[in-house]
């Protein structure tokens, strides 16, 4: 944790962005668009977070980006591909690189730490061999470094349905690492967590973001943390984006433009959050 | 449960009132069935003392001039040989058939037809589909096998994909997103995940098919020591004999109801 503040500033702009979203739609049926012409692009490392009231987009924008739903229209290219473009082979190759972690884990709760988090090598396996699960001796290793980072060696053999919430999704942030990522996309990693373990995940994020160099996307309920962890913060607002800036430029009329309605319940708790 | 008390009982008052009407009307035909029917001049006492008789001869007197108890044991193999061909067969395909039935696996349209279809052969009881496959096989044991073979099937089918789909759609999901595809998906989390469900449905569906195998080989001529019983009982009459052939019958599903119990208490804990 203490990596943190090891690396304070980083380069803004290192050439080519790792992933580039422009005039992104999604139109799930004849109303409203869930998402209306997004576009923003993500360098390498950097650590994003998308904020807005819930049923703006934000769930549906993390999952348009590895095609978990189709877009309407628009693009989003990866590393200079066209993701719209993938093949099935290629799309699988794609989704490798991109880890996922979820609001409530979505483990195979019945399996144990170790055999979850192994999970996370499937997508580089051909099809034979993920389904035999052949993991090599080397995947094996890794797999127990990366348990051990995150602090659940003790538990490496534990069904994961006796692990408390925090623990399950560092599980989760273990399986998504063991992809080797470039990005890792985050939807509401913390809300179903208490406060204690909310710090402890977001404080493994970013360490993992700003040691290995990926890049996140992270969906969050609290303004307050998406401004302490954030190099970056992304405001949706039904569908559309309507603030793209650094924490520092998150005035509270941003944040009532981001959230409508609910906003002055949030500004007054960030005006707490400031006043501590 | 306070709040359900509190519920006023009107809706089923109705339904209760329907039930008694019901239970009073089959009182009624029974009592005049009863009433009426033709003994054909038999002695009631007499008949049922040597009923009793009868049962005292088969439960108490067991034993046999024609069956010794080495021959009645490979009887019984031969018979739980049947149970375990039909179940291996029946669950081998039933996986397959469980995956594509399995809501968090498969399409929609697909799901709805295997689950349809199954449910139609399930409707039909075993003994009857081994008559149909007797028709071109002939009575013996293939049509015994095909027959309980196809119904295990439909059993298993329906249990494996309810079990599948206790692992929960976002899961796959999960590993669907992280690049893993449908075989990998399905061989490394859906059926470990599942397999303690998977054991257990499929020794019950053995204990069923043991009791069928018993069964058959009496009705279908599928040999084992069903067909045994059967010419005891009703060929040369030898009571001694069937209880015999009972007992044997009784300590073999007693003995797999506890090996069944076992290995579901075992994998309960281990799991
Ligand atoms: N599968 C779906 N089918 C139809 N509408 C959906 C579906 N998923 C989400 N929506 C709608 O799209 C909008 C955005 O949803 P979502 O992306 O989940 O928002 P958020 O994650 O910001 O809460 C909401 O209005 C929601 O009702
Ligand atoms: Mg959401």
């Amino acid at each position: 944790m203490t990596q943190v503040s090891q690396f304070p500033g980083r380069p803004l702009l290192s050439g080519r962005p790792l992933l580039e979203v422009s005039q992104l739609v999604k139109r799930y049926d004849a109303g409203k668009p869930a998402l209306d012409g997004i576009s923003f692009s993500i360098r390498k490392g950097e650590f994003v977070s998308v904020i807005g009231p819930s049923g703006a987009g934000k769930s549906t924008l993390l999952r348009c980006i590895n095609r978990m739903i189709e877009a309407t229209s628009g693009e989003v290219s990866f590393e200079g591909a066209s993701v719209g473009l993938l093949d099935r082979k290629n799309l699988k190759r794609l989704r490798s690189k991109i880890g996922m972690i979820f609001q409530h884990y979505n483990l195979v709760e019945r399996l144990t730490v170790i055999e979850n988090v192994l999970h996370g090598r499937l997508g580089a396996k051909s099809t034979l061999a993920g389904a035999a699960g052949h993991y090599s001796r080397e995947e094996k290793r890794q797999a127990t470094e990366v348990i051990a980072m995150l602090g659940l060696s003790d538990h490496l053999y534990q069904r994961c349905d006796r692990l408390s919430g925090g623990q399950k999704q560092r599980v989760g942030i273990a399986r998504a690492l063991l992809q080797d990522p470039r990005m890792i996309l985050c939807d509401e990693p913390i809300a179903s967590l208490d406060p204690n373990a909310s710090r402890n995940i977001m404080e493994q994020l970013k360490r993992f973001s700003q040691e290995m160099d990926i890049a996140l996307i992270v969906n969050l309920h609290q303004v307050n943390v998406a401004c302490k962890y954030s190099d970056r913060i992304l405001g949706v607002n039904a569908g559309r984006l309507v603030f793209d800036g650094r924490p520092e430029e998150l005035t509270p009329e941003k944040i009532s433009q981001i959230y409508g309605a609910e906003s002055r319940s949030l500004t007054a708790e960030l005006g707490e959050q400031y006043a501590s | 449960m306070t709040a359900l008390q509190q519920i006023p009982g009107r809706p089923l008052r109705k339904e209760k009132v329907v039930i008694r009407l019901l239970l009073l009307g089959l009182a009624g035909t029974t009592i005049y069935a009863l009433a009426t029917l033709d003994f054909g001049g038999i002695d009631m006492a007499e008949a049922v003392r040597d009923t009793l008789a009868n049962l005292k001869i088969i439960f108490l007197h067991p034993g046999g001039p024609r069956l010794s108890f080495l021959s009645a044991l490979e009887e019984v193999i031969i018979t739980l040989g049947l149970a375990f061909l039909t179940t291996l067969f029946g669950g081998i395909i039933a996986l397959f058939l469980g995956l594509l039935g399995a809501q968090n696996l498969s399409p929609k349209p697909v799901t709805v037809v295997v689950m349809a279809l199954v449910a139609l052969i399930r409707a039909v009881p075993t003994i009857l589909w081994v008559l149909i496959f007797a028709v071109a096989a002939g009575l013996g044991s293939t049509a015994a096998v095909v027959g309980m073979t196809f119904h295990s099937i439909s059993y298993l089918t329906k249990a494996y994909a309810e079990s599948f789909e206790d692992l929960d759609r976002s899961v796959i999901e999960a590993l669907k997103a992280s690049g893993a595809n449908w075989w990998q998906i399905v061989f490394q989390a859906v059926i470990p995940s599942s397999f303690s469900y998977l054991l257990s449905w499929t020794f019950l569906r053995f204990e069923i098919n043991f009791a069928n195998a018993v069964a058959m080989g009496a009705a279908a001529g599928a040999s084992g020591v069903g067909f045994d019983l059967f010419m005891a009982s009703g060929f040369y009459f030898d009571l001694r004999e069937v209880g015999l052939i009972t007992y044997i019958i009784l300590a073999f599903a007693m003995a797999l109801e506890a090996a069944a119990t076992r290995a579901k208490g075992r994998i309960k804990h281990a799991g």
